[in-house]
């Protein structure tokens, strides 16, 4: 099946402010997007997802390596015609209103007066800007702004949509509404392809994250993978056992309250632990598995 | 359908810039001036009021061409709205040529409107119409096209702060050029000589568009001198607008 | 796409400029500037050049210079006047616009009252200043043969502070020039007196020397005159006029001298002779 976004060994770097040398931004990007995947594009800022972004647009030109869109070259025309694209803290003319340029984007990309009527229409529903969408762009506050650039992203009915920092400056309601607008565009099999630095955002909603740090991805993979891969260790919450015995039965841990809280490498080991916890007479109050998050691998992961 | 889009929307910029306040300011002015003027000066009163009236529709004309060329171009990369476009399917070519002919649609509205006020005024105040001045509206758009695209060029890689001075030094040096064939005769040593003739050549020569006196004074204007200026200024427009997209094509949009 | 777009660009380019010269080979510009029609006065210019005074007048200046050495042009001098006119009005202190100015209205362009007016106009504006009157005076004398402006001339640029010697010894002439002896004696004596170069010393000499000669020609021929009324000849020698009572005295030279006097035609003649006024 072909790929819905293919980046091989991108690479990139600017001038430094003389220009006497270049400061490497993207050392060898390699990532791929399945058609019809939510893709999280994750690191933290300045690691270089916008600059990936801009050579995906074919706003930059890589240095190196190729970025292939729906099988076709990103720096063609054709590429962008299939693509959706809502930039960082999208500012758009202020003296548009949102229905206005929305028609303009549609104008764009060819589109003729009745169906852009039409998109436009539904965006604005989509983008829960309806009734709103005589606005004028300066008056708009940043969520709608940010809406705004949603709808005029989807107003061609892109198959990939990017989305640079979509989440910013959006409130827990906007955040709700957005990812259920990612999922159901996903459910009409688009694929999308969005980049944040907020780890919440994506472990709701994605299919399969890149992690970006220093111009490198360090780790790419299916979320529950990556995450599963990391989950490791159990706690055990156990009552009524004297310090004195619990030390010397092995069920050393820390103690908190009334509680002492065992750390246990698997299952087996729970098993155990629970068995001397009967030995004792105590109780086991509660078991937690502990799952590496993804804050986890990305802070292990920076501070290498 | 993509360049017209571009080209409307720039036009729109513009309207709701209030660009066009301007023109507001320069009926004021004209009326104001040139009855001042023609209060203050004795006999050919037309004569008078005519010169008032294409100097300031000159100055005002240029002035709108100068600012709102860098204005609209430049605001388009710093408040990254071009990001926006350029990520959708269009080209650099596109872009330049669409910003242009939104340019060039404002300075046309702008110049239209300033040269119906004048006629208005000049026939309401004394009493006749001078169609003569309409070569020198004509030969000013052409003017005003070349600095557009002149400004067009600048912000393709400059700052509108030296976007601005570098448009308005090559205008003001484009309004002199003629001297430097003067000035070439004097220069003794080859080498200036020569870069003397090559900028001669390269700079836009504006005074072949100013007909401002000829116009006034009734002085024969040949069909031939006016279509060579014509030629001139188009294919001039055409070259900086092709400098233009060579630039814009290898800019990185950071 | 670039290297098109690049080569159609130095088309586009040479095109503009084969156009310009086409345009040039028809249209000869400063020919057609002939019909520089007018330029506003200098107190409007100083309203329009919006505090950029001196910078307006310099420009100009250094645009009238280039133009009005463009020999070709037939009609350059219609204007100039006005055109150093503004220029002063704007900066009334700037110095080489008016000499400039009066040398090519007056040595190019043979308008030397023009000229004249313009430096004095300069004088008037630089009242410390002797070498606009001076050039003035020279005009005056030299072109215009107009003694008498010129010794006005000269007599206001010697009474300038620091007016150099040579500009006393001008107007000194000038009153010789026109024959106003006596007064011309005076002002040379002055001149004697406080000279301090042996340069003044020497022309005073000479110019006492020649007034003083003139002025007894006067007194001898009138006497010589009346001799020959009385006696119906020429006296023998001059000491005849003493004799006969038409004289009280027989004038000499400057250096207490006889003239040389020649009885077969009766006319004097000093041992030196200075042909200022015949060579004039």
């Amino acid at each position: 099946m072909m790929a819905a976004l293919e980046i091989r060994g991108l690479e990139k770097s600017y001038p430094s402010t003389f220009g006497t040398r270049r400061i490497p931004v993207l050392r060898g990007i390699d990532l791929t997007v399945a058609p019809g995947e939510i893709y999280g594009f994750l690191g933290p800022n300045g690691a270089g997802k916008t600059t990936t972004i801009k050579c995906i647009l074919g706003l930059l030109r890589p240095d190196r390596g190729s970025i292939r869109l729906l099988g076709r070259d990103a720096d063609s025309l054709e590429s962008r015609r299939n693509l959706g694209f809502l930039p960082e803290n999208p500012y758009f003319y202020e003296y548009l209103t949102i229905r206005e340029l929305l028609h303009f984007t549609g104008r764009l990309f060819c589109m003729s007066g009745a169906d852009r009527k039409r998109r436009v229409e539904e965006v604005l529903r989509q983008a829960g800007l309806w009734g709103r969408e005589e606005t004028k762009l300066g008056k708009c506050s940043k969520g709608m702004i940010q809406r705004a650039g949603l709808a005029q992203a989807l107003v061609q009915d892109p198959e990939v949509l990017i989305l640079d920092e979509p989440f910013s400056g959006l409130d827990p309601v906007g955040r709700k509404e957005l990812r259920d607008l990612v999922l159901s565009l996903k459910s009409s099999g688009r694929t999308i392809f969005f980049s944040s630095h907020i780890l919440q955002d994506m472990e709701l909603m994605v299919d399969r994250v890149a992690i970006i740090i220093n111009g490198r991805l360090v780790r790419e993979g299916r979320l529950d993978e990556l995450v599963s891969r990391s989950v490791r260790h159990y706690e055990l919450v156990v009552d009524g056992v004297d310090e004195k015995d619990a030390a010397r039965t092995g069920l050393a841990g820390e103690r908190r309250d009334n509680h002492t809280i065992i750390r246990v490498e698997s299952l087996e080991e729970v098993n155990q632990k629970i068995r001397a916890v009967h030995v004792l007479s105590g109780r086991i109050a509660a078991m937690i598995p502990v799952k590496l998050t993804l804050e986890d691998i990305f802070m292990r992961e920076i501070g290498k | 359908m993509k360049i017209p889009a571009i080209a409307l929307n720039t036009f729109r910029e513009a309207v709701r810039n209030k660009v066009f306040y301007l023109l507001l300011f320069f009926g004021v002015f004209f009326a104001f001036s040139s009855r001042f003027v023609s209060m203050l000066s004795v006999g050919d009163q037309q004569k008078v009021l005519m010169d008032v009236g294409l100097g300031s529709i000159h100055f005002f004309s240029v002035l709108v061409a100068i600012f709102t060329g860098i204005n609209l171009v430049y605001k388009e990369i710093e408040k990254k709205t071009i990001y926006n476009i350029l990520s959708k399917p269009i080209t650099r070519l596109e872009f330049v040529l669409g910003k242009f002919a939104g340019l060039a649609l404002t300075l046309l509205v702008a110049l239209a409107s300033m040269a119906l006020l004048f006629f208005l005024f000049l026939f309401v105040t004394t009493g006749s119409f001078a169609p003569r001045c309409l070569i020198f509206f004509g030969l000013l758009y052409i003017e005003l096209l070349i600095i557009t695209s002149l400004s067009l060029v600048f912000s393709s890689f400059s700052t509108p702060i030296l976007s601005s001075i570098f448009t308005v030094t090559l205008y003001l040096v484009g309004q002199v050029l003629w001297t430097f064939q003067e000035f070439k005769t004097r220069l003794h040593e080859p080498f200036s000589r020569y870069v003397a003739t090559a900028l001669y050549y390269l700079l836009p020569n504006l005074d072949k568009f100013n007909v401002k006196n000829e116009v006034v004074m009734d002085m024969p204007l040949p069909g031939g001198r006016l279509l060579a200026a014509a030629a001139y200024g188009i294919v001039y427009v055409a070259a900086l607008l092709t400098l233009a997209v060579v630039i814009f094509r290898r800019r990185e949009l950071k | 796409m670039q290297a098109k777009a690049l080569a159609l660009f130095v088309a586009l380019t040479l095109t503009a400029g084969a156009l310009q010269f086409h345009y040039d080979t028809r249209v000869e510009y400063f020919a057609d500037r002939q019909a520089f029609v007018a330029l506003p006065d200098g107190k409007t210019l100083k309203v329009l050049s919006f505090g950029y005074r001196n910078l307006v007048a310099d420009f100009l200046f250094i645009w009238a210079i280039q133009f009005y050495s463009a020999t070709h042009l037939t009609n350059r001098f219609d204007y100039i006047e006005n055109i150093f006119n503004v220029i002063t009005d704007l900066n009334p202190r700037f110095k080489a616009p008016y000499l400039v100015g009066s040398w090519i209205m007056g040595l190019e362009g043979g308008r030397y009252r023009m000229a004249i007016r313009l430096l004095e106009k300069g004088a008037r504006n630089n009242p410390e200043e002797w070498i606009f009157e001076y050039d003035a005076g020279f005009y005056a004398y030299r072109d215009l043969k107009d003694l008498e402006l010129a010794e006005k001339l000269f007599r206001q640029a010697a009474e300038r502070p620091n007016a150099p010697p040579l500009i006393r010894r001008k107007w000194a002439h000038m009153v010789y020039m026109q024959d106003n002896l006596d007064y011309a004696f005076q002002l040379w004596k002055e001149i004697e007196r406080s000279a301090d170069d042996q340069l003044s010393r020497d022309s005073a000499f000479h110019h006492l020397y020649q007034i003083d000669f003139e002025r007894d020609k006067q007194i001898l021929k009138l006497a010589i005159s009346e001799f020959r009324h009385r006696f119906g000849r020429n006296p023998a020698e001059l000491d005849e006029l003493r004799v006969r009572g038409i004289l009280k005295e027989i004038p000499r030279d400057y250096q207490g001298r006889d003239y040389r006097y020649d009885p077969q035609s009766g006319t004097i003649q000093a041992r030196r002779n200075y042909k200022w006024k015949s060579s004039y």
